[in-house]
């Protein structure tokens, strides 16, 4: 798994009280890994009820101003607790419309989807459900998604990085970023797209359609080859590597192209 | 609430009489009730011309018509109170299906406690070997890969289970509301990449236009069916698995396409039966409950929409042209007319 960028320590709420059970540790040990400052939400007292949680959450989002909220549904044993979760869910929002808040439910699509939450949170509001038996990596991606806030680097594995901002591709050696000069034009548009598409979903690919305008004369598909090849052998001159035709930018089947970070 | 008829009896009969036959019943018996009626009343004028000049005819007439009155009551009554009966037991059925569901919330916390545990166990040994700092055996990986396999199977299991309880219910109606079609499709890609990898599949998406704007329809259920049809290209695809979501004038079509060996002609019409499976090698485990593309076919139909298979499987020449494709189609605005 690569690394897609660096979160620069924003903070997210945790607020489960399932927080030291094994599955929630994998996310907060994922978390930590792509730069996330998770801060848990851990009232104590001996009888901790889903009031007490409430309670807590919203005193550290005023005390700690987190990015965005990770909260579970499901709070105690107690059948009143049932669905505390969607109780504070409406209290974060009409403390801060604005606030993303990833839940955790039993299952993706609950039943929770459809009842009062929905009804009751406004347009504004970016709100999402997950399964709580998702991966580690699924709730970060899809936490990242809800934050959305589109980074200025994007890194392609552990070998490129591409600056939006700057309009410049960096080759990194040794923790030192490398500019490479020959990257500029529509081979960086192309590369851009291409890994903006990566960023959004590793699986995305870009089809021929969007990525017609890069190319010129009779047989778009071609000139569209030509200028993949050309962008390749740029990068590979950077890395003094020669990537091949599945390696960093593939065909699929002639429908499109996608981003594969390449394996050091 | 007891109406005079025994409660096992009742139930028997319920079962054989269906809707119509009560109907004619309950007809049948009012005319005959109308007809005994007559008979009383008219007893003296029927019964005086049978034997003339007596008036011995006129008892017996009206004891029949009193006895024909009476059995044409009885059977009108009998049928309005099955067919009342019965419309209780429909109405039943609907709770049925909600009381069903109530439960499934109520325990479902507590179904997915194990796997849970097993999971978050995993996740945690897969911890505890990163920080070694020794190379895993490739072994041990492939084994903690294939329980972390098993979370996103139980999901859609338990989902499917939910969804044929709610199916049960002919009065249930699809959610409507504003659906990021495009970012459905992503979760989804986002959930099955890493088991795509682990089988060697690649899995590619893609919507077209880029920005692919708002939908009005069900979530949940256009969740619910790609995921069943993306879980079953991961069964049979050979290297290729692509997900495209493209819309028309009036519909968005989500095609999910596998180079799998395609599907027999003879097993197209059967795709979407209810508990039915391929063939498999009877070595392997049996990887399909066969609910899965039978449930994905009905709720689309229940959202307005339509699921079709097409299939080429290899004629020799060219090895590589078989393939499987699935596309469903559902209405851009599943709002009533009304409401737009």
């Amino acid at each position: 798994m690569t690394s897609k960028g660096i979160s620069n320590g924003q903070k997210i709420l945790i607020v489960d009280d399932e927080h030291m059970s094994d599955l929630m540790r994998s996310v907060l040990r994922r978390l930590e890994t792509d730069g996330f400052r998770p801060i848990v939400v851990a009232p104590e007292g001996p009888h901790v009820g889903g009031d007490d949680y409430e309670a807590q959450t919203l005193f550290a989002m005023e005390e700690e101003r987190p990015a965005a909220v990770l909260l579970d549904v499901r709070f105690g044993e107690y059948d009143t607790d049932r669905f505390k979760g969607l109780s504070i869910l409406k209290k974060i929002v009409e403390r801060d419309s604005s606030m993303p808040v990833l839940m955790f439910t039993q299952y993706a699509q609950g039943p929770y989807r459809d009842t009062a939450v929905t009804a009751s949170l406004g347009a504004s509001s970016s709100v999402d459900f997950i399964d709580k038996l998702a991966s580690p990596e699924e709730v970060v991606l899809r936490l990242r998604r809800l934050i959305g806030t589109a980074p200025e680097t994007i890194r392609i594995g552990s070998l490129f990085e591409i600056d939006a901002e700057n309009a410049a591709v960096y080759v990194i050696e040794d923790g030192k970023r490398d500019l490479i000069r020959e990257m500029q034009g529509m081979k960086l548009e192309i590369l851009s797209e291409l890994a903006a598409a990566y960023f959004r979903s590793e699986g995305e690919l870009v089809p021929f359609s969007r990525l017609e305008r890069f190319s010129e004369g009779d047989d778009s598909r071609a000139s569209l080859r030509v200028r993949i090849r050309e962008l390749k052998v740029s990068l590979g001159n950077a890395v003094s590597r020669d990537f091949g035709a599945t390696e960093l930018i593939i065909n699929i089947r002639n429908r499109g192209y996608r981003l594969v970070p390449p394996v050091e | 609430m007891n109406y005079g008829i025994d409660r096992t009896t009742a139930a028997i009969w319920i079962k054989f009489l269906n809707n119509r036959l009560l109907k004619y019943l309950r007809k049948g018996g009012a005319v005959l009730a109308a007809i005994g009626l007559v008979l009383v009343l008219l007893s003296p004028v029927i019964g005086e011309p049978i034997s003339p000049g007596s008036l011995w005819w006129i008892e017996p007439v009206a004891y029949i018509g009193a006895g024909v009155f009476f059995l044409g009551a009885i059977a009108a009554f009998v049928s309005v109170q099955l067919a009342s009966r019965r419309q209780g037991q429909n109405g039943g059925d609907r709770s049925w299906s909600r009381v069903t569901q109530d439960y499934f919330d109520t325990f479902a916390h507590d179904m997915g406690r194990p796997l849970r545990r097993i999971l978050g166990k995993q996740r945690e040994v897969r911890a505890l070997l990163g920080e070694t700092g020794e190379a895993t055996p490739r072994m041990v990986t492939e084994l903690l890969d294939e329980i972390e396999q098993q979370a996103p199977n139980f999901r859609l299991m338990i989902e499917n289970v939910r969804v044929l309880v709610d199916l049960e219910d002919e009065h249930a109606r699809p959610a409507v509301e504003p659906v990021d079609a495009a970012a459905v499709i992503r979760n989804i890609a986002d959930r099955y990449l890493p088991i795509a990898r682990e089988r060697d599949l690649e899995l590619v998406w893609w919507c077209e236009p880029a920005e692919f704007g708002l939908v009005y329809g069900d979530a949940s259920a256009l969740d619910h069916v790609v995921t069943n049809l993306v879980d079953n290209a991961t069964k049979f695809a050979a290297e290729q698995i692509e997900i495209r979501l493209t819309r028309n004038d009036s519909h968005f079509l989500i095609r999910v396409w596998d180079d799998g060996l395609g599907i027999a002609e003879s097993h197209l019409v059967h795709v979407f039966d209810r508990g039915w499976t391929p063939e498999l090698s009877a070595r392997r485990e049996k990887q399909s409950s066969g609910l899965g593309l039978y449930i994905a076919s009905s709720l689309s139909e229940r959202c307005g929409g339509d699921l079709l298979v097409e299939s080429k499987q290899s004629t020799g020449g060219d090895l590589n042209e078989h393939h499987a494709a699935f596309t469903l189609s559902l209405p851009l605005d599943n709002r009533p007319t009304a409401a737009r």
